[in-house]
Parts: C-alpha cells; sequence; structure tokens
C-alpha cells in the first residue's frame, strides 16, 4: 500500500517535469500542421475578424462601415495625384459602383480579407482557394512553374506562382484586369498590379498573411498590408455556396410542385 | 426585355460552340463496380485526379443526347442518323427511356421546352444561361471539369460552379438551406464513389429541354471508375414524390483527358504550363461567367479607364 503511494507520486512527479518540458518546447516552436512533405499545411477553413474590406485604411464608424484601426503598414495608401482623385470618385459611388454588389469575382488580396470564409484544399503541386463569396477558385501553383509567357491581363484573382522561403509561402501574382476594387470604400488598382503574398502559420490555427501591392500606374510606391487569418473550428463547419450573383433572379426557379 | 435577349443569346452561342468542339461517342460504356486496381493516394482513396468530360453530347437534349432540341429554328448543318445509331437516352432507368414525370410535371416539362426559343417569361431562360451552377446532375453534361482530391475531400472544378464532397461523415446540413449545387456527402467502394445528395433547391435543369426536380428531391450518385483509370459512368438516382412517379437513374459516361489530348474549348478548355525545358504539362486557368455575361442589363466589362 505505503509503496504504491510512492511510486505515483513519482510517477505524478515525472509527468509533471515532462508537461512543463513540452510547454516550454511549444513556445520555442509552435506546432504547425505539415504535409507528408514536410511542407507548412495550410488546409482548413479561414477567415479574418478585422474590418478590412470595409477600407483597408484606417477609419472611425460611418453608417456603411464599422470603425477599424485600417491593415496598411503607414496607415495610407501611396496614390498617385491623379489615381487619389478616381479612388475619391470611387468612395463617394461606393454604394452603387463596388463590384461586390454585383457578386463578381472579389480578387487578391480582397478574397483573403472578405467577411465570409474560404477553404484552402492543399497538395504537394498547389494549393487551391475556394471562396464562399460567388464559389470562385483561385489555384495557386508550388510546382516550380512560371508565370505565362503572354501576359494579357484578363485575370481577376491573377496568376499566382509560389515558393518556399523556410516555412512561409511567398507567392507572385500578376496578369490582373483592372475590374476589381480592393475593398469597399473604393481603394483600386491597375492591369499593371503586382501582389507578392507571404502566408505564415503562426500556430495550427493561425495564418499571418501579408502582402505588398506594386502598381507604377497607381500608386508612388509598393505598399504592404497585413491580416490575420483564424481557422473555422466550430462542428462541423462547412463553406455554404454562395452564387450572390443568383439572388436577381433565383425567384423565378424552380418550377412550382403542384400538389 | 434586354436581359431575356441576352439569354437567347447565349442559349444560341453555346449550340453553336458545340457544334464545332464535339467529338462523341455513340455508345456508353459497361463499367461494373467492384474493386479498385489502380493508382491510389495517400489516404488511401483511388486517384482519379485530373481532367473529365462526358463522352456522349452537352446539355441540349436529356432523353435523345444527340438529337436536336424541339423546335431549334436554328438550320441544323449535319443530317441527324437515325434514332438507334445516336446515343441512348440518358434516362436509364424507364423502358422508354423518358422521365417518369407526373402528369402535371410532364407538362411544366412540356412547356419550358416549348419557350427555350420563345422565353416570354423569366422562367423560361434555362438558368445556366444566366451563369447560374449547372447543378446535379447537369454539370456533367457541360463543358470538360477538373477532380482534385484531399484527405477527406473530393473537389469538383466545374466550368459553371463546385462542388465539395466530403468524405468525413459528417452529417448534411439543415434542410432549410437549398443550394444549387446541393450538398453532397461521399465514401468509397472499391472502385465507386457513392454520394448522397441532399439540400438541393430544385432550381438548375437538366437540360434544354426542361426536365427538372424540386427541392424534395434525394439523389444518390454512384461514379463508377473503370480500372483502366480512363472512364468512368456517372449514375446517379432520384427519388422525389412530388415530381415523379418513381425513382429513376441517370447515367452519363465520361472520359479522361490529359497531356496525350489535344486541348479545345469544350471538352479540355487548358493551357500548357510556362516550365522550360520540362515536358508538357496542360494546367486550368480561371473560370468566370456572371462578369463576362451580365444578366439583367449588366455591360460585360465596365469602360477601361
Amino acid at each position: 500500500m505505503k509503496t504504491s503511494t510512492f511510486s505515483t507520486r513519482w510517477l505524478v512527479a515525472y509527468f509533471l517535469v515532462l508537461l512543463v518540458m513540452s510547454a516550454t518546447a511549444a513556445a520555442a516552436e509552435p506546432k504547425i500542421p505539415r504535409l507528408r512533405s514536410g511542407k507548412p499545411d495550410f488546409s482548413g477553413i479561414w477567415q479574418t475578424t478585422s474590418a478590412a474590406d470595409y477600407d483597408l485604411e484606417p477609419h472611425a464608424a460611418r453608417k456603411d462601415a464599422p470603425p477599424g484601426l485600417g491593415i496598411v503598414e503607414g496607415n495610407t495608401i501611396p496614390y498617385l495625384p491623379a489615381a487619389l482623385e478616381q479612388k475619391k470618385k470611387n468612395f463617394e459611388a461606393r454604394q452603387t459602383d463596388d463590384p461586390r454588389l454585383k457578386c463578381w469575382t472579389l480578387g487578391t488580396p480582397r478574397g483573403i480579407y472578405y467577411p465570409e470564409p474560404f477553404q484552402i484544399f492543399q497538395r504537394d503541386r498547389d494549393l487551391t482557394i475556394v471562396f464562399q463569396f460567388g464559389q470562385s477558385v483561385r489555384t495557386i501553383h508550388t510546382n516550380g512553374t512560371l508565370h505565362p509567357e503572354v501576359i494579357d491581363n484578363e485575370f481577376y484573382l491573377g496568376d499566382s506562382r509560389a515558393r518556399w522561403e523556410g516555412d512561409t509561402l511567398l507567392v507572385d501574382v500578376k496578369d490582373f484586369n483592372d475590374e476589381t476594387w480592393l475593398d469597399r470604400a473604393g481603394n483600386f488598382h491597375s492591369t499593371a498590379l503586382n501582389v507578392v503574398e507571404r502566408w505564415k502559420l503562426l500556430d495550427a490555427n493561425t495564418i499571418e498573411y501579408k502582402s505588398t501591392l506594386e502598381d507604377p500606374q497607381v500608386y508612388s510606391k509598393p505598399w504592404s498590408i497585413s491580416v490575420i487569418l483564424q481557422r473555422h473550428r466550430e462542428k462541423n463547419f462547412q463553406l455554404i455556396e454562395d452564387y450572390c450573383y443568383t439572388l436577381d433572379y433565383d425567384s423565378y426557379y424552380p418550377v412550382p410542385v403542384k400538389r | 426585355m434586354k436581359a431575356l435577349i441576352l439569354g437567347l443569346a447565349v442559349v444560341a452561342f453555346s449550340a453553336t460552340a458545340t457544334a464545332q468542339g464535339a467529338r462523341w461517342e455513340t455508345t456508353v460504356r459497361k463499367i461494373e463496380s467492384g474493386p479498385w486496381q489502380g493508382a491510389r493516394l495517400e489516404d488511401d482513396q483511388p486517384d482519379i485526379q485530373g481532367n473529365w468530360s462526358n463522352t456522349i453530347a452537352n446539355h441540349n437534349n436529356f432523353t435523345d443526347p444527340q438529337g436536336a432540341i424541339p423546335g431549334d429554328p436554328s438550320a441544323r448543318t449535319r443530317k441527324e442518323k437515325p434514332r438507334d445509331q445516336r446515343a441512348p437516352s440518358r434516362v436509364s432507368s424507364t423502358a422508354d427511356g423518358q422521365v417518369p414525370f407526373q402528369p402535371w410535371a410532364r407538362d411544366a416539362q412540356q412547356d419550358l421546352q416549348a419557350h427555350l426559343f420563345d422565353p416570354t417569361q423569366p422562367q423560361y431562360i434555362e438558368p445556366l444561361a444566366r451563369c447560374a451552377p449547372a447543378g446535379v446532375p447537369k454539370s456533367f453534361m457541360w463543358h470538360g471539369w477538373e477532380i482534385r482530391q484531399y484527405p477527406g475531400y473530393v473537389l469538383f472544378l466545374f466550368d459553371s460552379g463546385t462542388r465539395i464532397i466530403h468524405l468525413d461523415g459528417s452529417p448534411h446540413p439543415s434542410d432549410a438551406i437549398k443550394l444549387w449545387n446541393a450538398d453532397s456527402r461521399g465514401h468509397w467502394e472499391g472502385n465507386t464513389l457513392v454520394v448522397d445528395v441532399a439540400n438541393n433547391n430544385g432550381k438548375a435543369r437538366f437540360a434544354r429541354t426542361g426536365e427538372f426536380d424540386s427541392e424534395n428531391a434525394k439523389i444518390v450518385e454512384r461514379y463508377v471508375f473503370d480500372n483502366d483509370g480512363q472512364h468512368f459512368n456517372y449514375v446517379a438516382t432520384i427519388t422525389d414524390p412530388t415530381v415523379y412517379t418513381e425513382p429513376w437513374t441517370t447515367t452519363i459516361p465520361a472520359r479522361r483527358y490529359s497531356e496525350k489530348d489535344a486541348p479545345d474549348e469544350w471538352h479540355f478548355d487548358v493551357s500548357a504550363a510556362n516550365r522550360p525545358g520540362k515536358p508538357l504539362l496542360y494546367e486550368n486557368h480561371e473560370r468566370i461567367c456572371v462578369e463576362n455575361n451580365g444578366p439583367f442589363g449588366q455591360v460585360a466589362v465596365t469602360s477601361r479607364k
């Protein structure tokens, strides 16, 4: 009886030491999910809690937007003078001209911080992002392929080619059209846009997403944004298709059932 | 009014494009369910990733896939072969190859078919012409598609719409949620992917001939893959006591497209990846539709700034 109590105490002490050790290790090197290949595994359903889509720049509350500290490094987007005038016009017309209102593909990077979830599916050769909004699909190639030789400015989401820099996924995105806005406040870009993204898992359930936007036709210098994405961990959480562009006509369907 | 005209224009354009780009077979290969002998993925799923397209026809005519759309006013450029030399009906469970509609539903289908080229009411416009997802089962009759697989998922990337098949045994969402592409829960039985389809909004039509189901439809899909890795049959049983007199089955045959095939704009709309010095690799590009279609008077692309 006495022996048993003694060994139980030792056992408890042993596990306490183990617990402290593993906690220390975890603090030093957060455990992140990995593919069999060893690369970080971004698979999952993600969403920002920020107000970035309402306005990338810092803004107080207004009727059409909750307040936000902004996600632009240095707070202000460095527009060229003519582009700044266009941005102001866009802002005034934002209740009607935002392409989001037509449910068009949101673009890159807007889809990432839009307030609806997206799901990442990952293989060694690529990452596939399915956005709940419009169910648009973006492929980020990680198979060593290059941008197309002919750039014809036709893509809403751009053409994404990526490589790994340690555990950070570095994505070069170009070949954009100029149909998308960056947020609901009318921030915009031209077909010359080049987005360089940095995706990093801070821990198993958090992605740090940073990107730098360069567009010599619109901005006086490159500028950067940074946003945190949270993993959806609700039980049985899933994307629900949001083909919102059908909402204007879907009342004409289906054929009414006659009983 | 403008919307109706645009809808018509899309129907006419699609019919032309199909006639040009098609390579069609007239028979349906028999593929039995059984063990899978082909390659497998890390999570043990049969590896059926890649590009696929159906082998008999587009969605012009559901029950006579290589026949004309009844009432089509456009002149046919080729002489139609006799019925027994055209592909069989996609309805594979009934003796007459027709959908076993209840009388009211047969009347409704005939009415939709009669007005396809004369859409005097908004509901006569085939929703796909407005860029709505092609839905179940029409997505498999509308351009080629890509399958990607992941632990716990099969992902279908269609020309119009996306389907995520969940393999983890989780339940369908609440019946209150109705979706164009429904909700899909699947599992593998040897060479066959079995998918239970619920939460269907019943809005997508099966074809330009007006066949339809309702939001009460329950569908069990069986994707039976040939061990040659090059073919599968899509075999779906649709149960909807509010529209049909009995459950019925549709069969849609499909084949793989790969680097051995020449790209075309209908079955295999891909382009060569840029990777100098390495073997040919085809990849799919971004798919958009509403942005270039514009129901209800939207212009295709806004004017250049």
